[in-house]
């Protein structure tokens, strides 16, 4: 088999140069793994699905087991769905697996994400491999919200009735770019259909070929790696992909799975068959979309009542929550490694990974984005805090709409101090040593270890 | 527990649970089963290996020098020397002429993409209502005054459009003496009963409560919530524009019916809604 | 869901004895009168309860609302106040002094509950839920879970409109269907596993976090720790 595949490509060299290829030993560099795993299992029962799913709008009447809405009129979308949920064997569990798998692609993508950005992992020269990476959350969440809108429930439809709105917001182009992604005025009988090619086709299609760049990127840079000893900014020290890296990364797809699989199996997901069929002129509550698209619905809860009307033109309400602030924190997220580069003038290469505390600024400023983002996300679900502890809505609005002016600041700057302190404690917090250390000293006594 | 073991004993495990999975499939519907045998079989395969690899093999740490990413200044000139080949760029003209028929052609690869919706027209401004259509309920029932209880809420459509998504009107009765009509609106309510465009004019979702104490509608998407007895004026929330208010009278039957259309575009805001296309 | 039909059944039955009004009175002036009035004719405290009808004083008492100690706050379920004699002689009396809807029957085992499902999904889903779990609805306001609630009570909310909720004149068989949809929602198979709660993706998106990530984050922990000491951390002895 070598033999054959090496006459034909010269598989003898690179296969051993491959195999010899070093990983770096820390726990926080599988996040990524996760990830992809994810998408794998994303895929795996995806193209299940597809083979029970109907991405059409056609009117037709329910006959199914689901008693409470056997006669009514439905999409052939969503009765193929309640027939996949009630009817296919193992269908259930599928589409529980791919629901599940989804939330956690995006929050791994995240938390990866994190892992790079605190460590300084995107400096020179992994900047085009992060601007990949941003582009993958990106149409992480394109996936997820296409795929949340396909099963043409009443919930789903309510978030593409805002998608709508909020595209419809744009100033003058609006309503033109609208029209044509939504085929007219809402609520439109193609779109189930468009957003069933954009979420079997062209985004599963960019994403594996991102993943591949990313993958390739990663591969001819090598990987970056903590300060230890005998770790330099020129070399790499760990574990040789085969066979224990190769092992290692083939048990870690499988427990990501595993955990999916519990999860789909013993945790409800959209039970699409309690919000009903999608009626334009019904709304079921409590609203919210899947949870990455949380800090959006935050974002639109949160804004004031301002809108104004200048010259004729008028500028919605959900114009700025919805598109602007968006687009700002996409673009600086993008732009964070030449950002940090103008400001620190740096432009040497990293393949020493900072400790967050090495680097104060950064951490607080990376930790003032993630409670920016954390309370947008929490006030996408205000009704539900609302039911949950027994306050006013109105209280919640109100007071997030403080906080997030406020706690990202005071975030950061305790996030710095912290940092401040732990370059002169030197210890982990996480990983400091309890009790203290005695030794016995010549004359018979004791005194401490420091 | 030896490694090695803890490995045999993960891979029966698996192999277990898998043969029961396939049972349990031809047996009949447990999600939870299945999930719970699918999570054992990968999971036990998983472990199995994981440990196999951390405790088995010796695996030395080794290192692996970083060859230099970049090919040098020399390099790089030699390269650019290349792509600026004299036959491609010596010919001005000609380079000038491709870019531009390239562009040309993709800008007329894009145009068919127009066929992807209408233009906007004049959808946005108008709904189904017109003077004198009687307000009917999903039934296609029409609706006298005394139909609807003082608190009572219904959704209401114009006659033959009954789902019609941007003709929706919520239609609340109130006691009368406690309506404040906008100027000039004071006949749209007979008999307390006063309709409003059920699209809310933030993001458009359906406006589904109605506190009837309150005398507030509040959509359930972003909060916003608006007064009934004055207008449908915003009074908390995102939404900046009252919901627009569908002129009411009764025919000669008793039955409520539209006055005329909405006299503004209902639904979410756009640019131009305040002058039309 | 048969036992919950027969009680319906039989909690819209006449009973046996009679209900007194002037026994019910007793009770009124007792327990009701200090705030709505000797007559039933209102006070500063309370409104009248002329003509309001046996389903509302039913509703009210029966779910323990009333009496209600705050007045300034929702009046939400509690044990009742009263057993069942004193509550039918209440309603008898409070029912006396001017006419207002009567406590709907109900039989929920001849609801269609698809038409049910339709007008729960137009009129109540989005104040109680989808899954009628309950739902926040502005300022100190909250529709309570239908999960718990007997079908008597719910079809009379419905006409009755307590609080903030508005009334709905519903037909006889409407109603029914209703009522039967919700209470099926009581008992609903969750043929997925855990229903966390029944509101939604904000639940679903805490378990993701919290035992996915959470779980995903132990096992990348599991397989990536060396077991010897790791070199990132430099020896501090």
């Amino acid at each position: 088999m070598l033999k054959w595949l090496d006459e034909r490509l010269g598989a003898g060299h690179w296969a051993r140069k491959g195999l010899k290829k070093v990983f770096p030993d820390h726990w926080a560099f599988l996040l990524g793994e996760v990830a992809l795993f994810c998408f794998v299992v994303l895929v795996a029962t995806g193209v299940y699905l597809t083979l029970f799913f109907r991405p059409d709008a056609t009117p037709v009447i329910y006959d199914g087991p689901y008693r409470a809405l056997r006669g009514q009129e439905m999409s052939a979308a969503y009765e193929s769905v309640l027939r996949l949920s009630f009817e296919v064997r193992a269908g259930l569990l599928m589409r529980q697996i791919h629901h599940w798998a989804a939330l956690i692609f995006v929050a791994s993508i995240v938390v990866h994400a994190m892992r790079v950005f605190f460590t300084g992992a995107f400096r020179k020269p992994r900047e085009i491999n992060w601007l990949v990476g941003v582009s993958l959350l990106i149409f992480a969440i394109g996936m997820g919200f296409t795929g949340y809108s396909l099963p043409d429930d009443l919930l789903s439809g309510t978030g593409l009735r805002i998608a709508y709105s909020v595209m419809l917001s744009i100033p003058f182009i609006g309503p033109y770019i609208t029209f044509l992604v939504f085929g007219g005025e809402f609520p439109t009988e193609g779109i189930i259909s468009r957003l069933f090619v954009m979420h079997v086709m062209l985004l599963p299609a960019l994403v594996i070929g991102l993943i591949t760049v990313h993958l390739g990127i990663l591969w001819r840079q090598k990987h970056a790696q903590f300060r230890g000893p005998g770790r330099t900014e020129g070399n790499v020290v760990g574990k040789a992909f085969w066979p224990s890296q190769v092992f290692k990364s083939t048990g870690l797809m499988l427990l990501v799975a595993a955990v999916l699989a519990a999860l789909g199996g013993l945790v409800q997901i959209n039970g699409v068959w309690a919000y009903g069929p999608f009626d334009p002129t019904a709304v079921s509550g409590p609203a919210q979309p899947d949870w990455y698209v949380g800090w959006l619905e935050g974002g639109l809860r949160l804004f004031p009542a301002w809108e104004w009307t200048l010259f004729g033109v008028t500028i919605p309400s959900a114009f700025v929550p919805g598109v602007v602030i968006p687009g700002l924190v996409f673009t600086i997220l993008a732009l964070w490694p030449f950002i940090e580069q103008r400001i620190t003038k740096d432009y040497e290469v990293h393949n020493l990974l900072d400790r967050p505390r090495d680097v104060p600024w950064r951490t607080a400023v990376g930790t003032a984005g993630f409670l920016y983002m954390g309370l947008l996300t929490i006030a996408g679900g205000n009704d539900v805090l609302a039911l949950t502890f027994n306050i006013p809505v109105e209280g919640i609005t109100w007071f997030l709409r403080v906080a997030l002016l406020v706690v990202p600041v005071v975030g950061g700057m305790i996030a710095y101090r912290v940092c401040k302190e732990l370059q002169v404690g030197g210890d982990h917090p996480l990983r400091r040593r309890r009790g203290t250390v005695l030794r016995r000293t010549t004359s018979g006594g004791f005194e401490e270890v420091h | 527990m030896k490694a090695g073991r803890l490995a045999a004993i993960s891979f029966v495990l698996s192999m277990v649970a898998s043969l029961a999975l396939v049972a349990v499939y031809f047996v009949g519907e447990s999600t939870p089963l299945e999930g719970t045998l699918l999570a054992l079989a990968l999971g036990g395969l998983g472990l199995g290996i994981v440990v196999w690899a951390k405790s088995l093999m010796s695996a030395p740490e080794v290192t692996e020098e970083h060859e230099a990413l970049s090919s040098g200044p020399e390099a790089r000139d030699r390269t650019k020397a290349m792509v600026q080949d004299d036959e491609v760029t010596r010919r001005t003209l000609l380079v000038r002429l491709v870019a531009g028929a390239g562009t040309t052609l993709a800008a007329a690869l894009a145009i068919p993409a127009l066929s992807l919706g209408p233009r906007p027209g004049q959808t946005l401004f108008g709904t189904k209502w017109t003077s004198g259509a009687r307000l009917v309920d999903r039934n296609n029932d029409p609706i006298r005054p005394e139909d609807l209880p003082i608190e009572g809420v219904v959704t209401v459509f114009p006659e033959g459009f009954v789902g019609s998504s941007d003709s929706q009107t919520v239609l609340v009765r109130v006691a009368p003496d406690l309506l404040e009509p906008v100027e000039g609106r004071q006949d749209w309510s007979p008999q307390g009963c006063i309709g409003y465009s059920k699209i809310c004019t933030h993001a458009g979702c359906p406006i589904g409560l109605y506190r009837a104490e309150a005398h507030q509608l509040l959509c359930p998407c972003h909060q916003s919530t608006f007064d009934v007895l004055q207008g449908a004026e915003p009074v908390f929330g995102p939404a900046a524009r009252p919901l627009p208010q569908l002129p009411l009278d009764l025919d000669d039957d008793g039955y409520l019916v539209a006055r005329s259309d909405y006299l503004e575009p209902v639904g979410p805001s756009f640019w131009n809604m305040t002058g039309g296309e | 869901m048969l036992s919950l039909v027969l009680w319906a059944a039989g909690a819209s039955v006449a009973p046996a004895q009679e209900p007194d009004p002037a026994e019910g009175r007793e009770l009124y002036i007792d327990s009701c009168a200090s705030c709505h009035g000797a007559e039933g004719e209102g006070a500063e405290h309370g409104p009248s309860l002329v003509g309001v009808g046996a389903a509302s004083v039913d509703f009210y008492l029966r779910t323990g609302r009333m009496p209600l100690a705050n007045e300034s706050q929702q009046a939400v379920k509690k044990e009742p106040a009263f057993d069942d004699a004193q509550i039918e002689s209440l309603v008898a009396y409070v029912s006396s002094l001017g006419e207002g809807p009567p406590i709907p029957e109900v039989d929920t085992a001849t609801a269609e509950l698809s038409a049910g499902q339709e007008l729960f999904r137009d009129n109540c889903s989005a104040c109680h839920g989808a899954a009628g779990a309950g739902g926040a609805v502005g300022s100190n306001a909250f529709a309570p879970s239908l999960l718990e609630t007997d079908p008597v009570q719910i079809a009379e909310a419905t006409i009755v409109g307590p609080g903030q909720m508005p009334k709905f004149a519903f037909e006889e068989e409407a109603l029914n269907d209703l009522v039967g949809y919700v209470t099926y929602l009581q008992d609903v198979p969750e043929p997925g596993g855990e229903d966390i709660g029944r509101v939604g993706p904000v639940a679903e998106g805490f378990v993701a976090w919290v035992a996915g990530m959470g779980a995903l984050i132990a096992i990348s922990m599991f397989v990536g720790r060396k077991r010897e000491r790791s070199p990132a951390e430099p020896d501090q002895a």
